[in-house]
């Protein structure tokens, strides 16, 4: 033995034997292909998700800033009535000539002769005529402030945004812009003044729907989709893991569980606007649920969102280790106090996830909203679920319908407000998981 | 391996004595689906003494082992037929609930399977959920006879609260145990409990089951013939689903009747 080892070493350099061709060149050679393959596809990928997030972020972040001017207010007696009149009867103050104040105090800021129609109307032209609310609040929250003067800060109108923004060509001819070389002259007159600011759009979140494009705001949408994510979570998150308990942990295996586990899959597949059509037909045609309402919305996303939160739960429980079901049948519990003592709590986080990715799916669905009448014009804030809303994603459809340019950056803008939400989302789930997971 | 076998031997004088029987079961069948896993297996269980089954893989041990406790019914496809009686009552009867019947037949796994939880918790959760304790003092005490009897408690005492998977495999295992006996049953039923153990935790756990066998009777499953003879009064020896031989643990590694065992033990198959 020790004598052949020996001779083995002396001899290795003289005779070591060829080595075989085993293939290993082209082993490592198609596995180098196969990375780069896989580095070329995720790097296609990434290109489309850049390029989409570029576009949508520079189209859109402009919704977040909204031109404003500091406009000298003179709350005149003409126009409003006394405060003494406003204590009796306030109906003069809210049908009072608001615009007419706002206009008033520019063509004063800009020194503008009041009988120079043309210069009035151009001047006019830049401040939105959505300020009536705003000053409207204004006198009504405090009458003292009538027969005052005081600088506002009023929302200019979407052609001055637009232009501030750069959103049009300057260069062309006057009569083929929105915006008049009279007025491009007054605002460099106000910007001389600092009397024009860019501030931040609170208004985009808050407003309802607008036909004017400075005074439309997501408001009512992000409330429409709320209660509807809402109801989607009561309604689906405990139908779902209910059905996925029974059926993984109880039912018998037999054709019709089969049968009826097919179904359910089929079901994630069926295309949303079905689940709109039945929505339609069921909860307002048959049932006499009202339009338009988050409660339906709610209904029809529910429906759509239960495949997936039972596949997603059926996995979950079939990832839990069986060992860990032995364990507690051995030791005497019953299936029930197995299944909600031990399994259950395992298989938590991979529920939650698959709910909230089902949640997120729901979020940004828009077929089935439109056939129950979610697309309409909603201006005033859903007090309940059974009043009009909008959601999200359909605010976004309907802007993007709308022809002015300043509608285009707030169609942009809405966009990543939805998708800001489901990047919160996403993060939730994750961060669930990563909370919740166990060992075993 | 002949001295060790009488070693044990010599140590237990009482390998001889009768003693009553715990669990009988007579011509038990088990078919799964159209496979036929037990072909009628009558065996007595003696009480507190340690029932070694021993044959080769997919012989049937387990599965027999299984139709006790019947965990088989977890299984949809199982169809156990025959009788097993525990003291003298069927446990397929359908008076006996089968929850009342795994809190006095318990089981220990092949693999240790600790709950996720605190080492205190997967304790006490069987004497919880029969409602064999309920003060705080109570369950502690529970925990601390369970371990002490499991021969774990010097180990973990200091630690109670952690989670009862970050014990080593050998003391997962003990845990385990521990968990079993805490809701004081009568049989201890263990499937191949040393399997995944290195030689140092079985010796730890081989010990531990002849302390249990004062208080408890214990069948164990083993693919171990040398843990058989160590740990054993009785051995039966399964072969495709018969009950080759059974009888004393003695006779059956020094004597065998059966052709089937001889040739099992002296390793010429298996």
């Amino acid at each position: 033995m020790s004598d052949a080892t020996a001779n083995g070493i002396a001899d290795t350099a003289a005779a070591r034997p060829p080595r075989r061709d085993i293939g290993i060149k082209k082993r490592y050679a198609a596995e180098r292909r196969f990375k780069i393959y896989g580095i070329i596809a995720i790097a296609i990928g990434l290109a489309f998700l850049v390029m989409l997030m570029t576009s949508i972020i520079s189209k859109g972040y402009t919704a977040f800033w909204q031109t404003e001017i500091k406009v000298p207010i003179t709350f005149s007696e003409q126009v409003l009535g006394t405060a003494e009149q406003a204590n009796q009867s306030q109906t003069k103050l809210l049908m009072a000539n608001y615009p007419q104040l706002a206009r008033d105090g520019l063509v004063q800021l800009l020194g503008i002769d009041p009988a120079n129609k043309q210069a009035v109307n151009a001047a006019n032209g830049l401040i939105s005529s959505g300020t009536r609310v705003a000053l409207r609040d204004i006198v009504m929250n405090d009458l003292s402030k009538i027969g005052t003067t005081e600088d506002v800060w009023l929302y200019a109108s979407s052609e001055l945004d637009s232009a501030l923004k750069g959103q049009y060509d300057l260069d062309v001819p006057e009569n083929r812009r929105p915006i008049s070389d009279l007025q491009l002259q007054y605002i460099e007159k106000l910007e001389a003044e600092g009397a024009i600011e860019q501030r931040f759009n609170w208004g985009f979140f808050t407003y309802g729907a607008s036909s004017r494009a400075e005074t439309a705001g997501l408001g009512v949408a992000i409330i429409g989709s709320l209660y509807m994510m809402m109801i989607v979570l009561v309604l689906a998150l405990p139908i779902g893991v209910a059905a996925s308990i029974y059926l993984e942990e109880f039912a018998p295996k037999n054709k019709f569980t089969d049968l009826i586990e097919v179904n359910i899959n089929n079901l994630a597949a069926v295309p949303s606007i079905v689940f709109g059509l039945l929505g339609l037909a069921v909860f307002i045609n048959w049932m006499g649920l009202p339009r338009s309402a988050p409660l339906i919305g709610g209904l029809v996303l529910t429906l759509m969102t239960l495949p997936t939160i039972i596949i997603a739960t059926r996995a979950a429980l079939r990832a839990v280790p069986p060992s860990i079901r032995w364990a507690a049948l051995g030791l005497g519990a019953s299936k029930n106090q197995t299944v909600f003592h031990h399994v259950l709590p395992l298989a938590a986080p991979g529920i939650l996830t698959g709910t909230i990715i089902g949640l997120a799916q729901a979020l940004g669905e828009t077929a089935p909203l439109l056939l129950i009448g979610m697309v309409a014009f909603v201006a005033d804030y859903p007090a309940t679920p059974m009043d009009p809303a909008t959601a999200l994603p359909v605010q976004i459809y309907m802007w993007a319908n709308e022809a002015e340019r300043a509608f285009v950056e707030r169609t942009s803008g809405a966009i990543i407000v939805l998708l800001g939400f489901l990047a919160i989302m996403n993060l939730t789930a994750i961060f669930l998981r990563r909370r919740f997971e166990r060992r075993w | 391996m002949m001295e060790n076998i009488q070693a044990t031997l010599n140590r237990d004088p009482a390998v001889q004595a009768a003693k009553p029987i715990k669990m009988k079961s007579r011509n038990v069948t088990v078919h799964y689906g159209a496979k036929q896993a037990l072909n009628g297996i009558s065996l007595d269980i003696p009480e507190h003494q340690v029932t070694a089954l021993i044959g080769p893989s997919g012989c049937g041990k387990s599965t027999y082992l299984r139709c006790l406790n019947r965990m088989n019914d977890t299984i949809d496809a199982a169809k156990v037929a025959g009788e097993i009686l525990l003291d003298g009552q069927d446990v397929y009867d359908p008076d006996i609930d089968v929850v009342e019947l795994r809190a006095r037949v318990g089981m220990v796994f092949q693999k240790p399977n600790p709950f996720p939880k605190s080492i205190y918790e997967n304790v006490v959760y069987g004497p919880k959920i029969h409602g064999l304790a309920h003060s705080k003092q109570d369950l502690d005490e529970v925990v601390q006879t369970s371990l002490r009897k499991a021969g774990l408690w010097n180990e973990v005492k200091d630690r109670l609260d952690e989670p009862g998977t970050g014990l080593s495999g050998g003391q997962q295992q003990r845990l385990c145990i521990a968990r079993a006996i805490a809701v004081s049953p009568e049989v201890i039923l263990m499937d191949e409990p040393c399997s995944a153990l290195d030689p140092i935790a079985t010796a730890t756990v081989e010990e531990l089951i002849d302390e249990l066998r004062e208080n408890y009777t214990i069948v164990i499953v083993t693919h171990s013939m040398q843990q058989a003879a160590r740990v054993s009064q009785l051995t039966a020896m399964f072969h495709l689903g018969d009950l080759a031989e059974s009888g004393p643990t003695e006779k059956m590694f020094s004597n065998p009747d059966d052709k089937r065992t001889q040739d099992y033990i002296t390793g010429r198959f298996g």
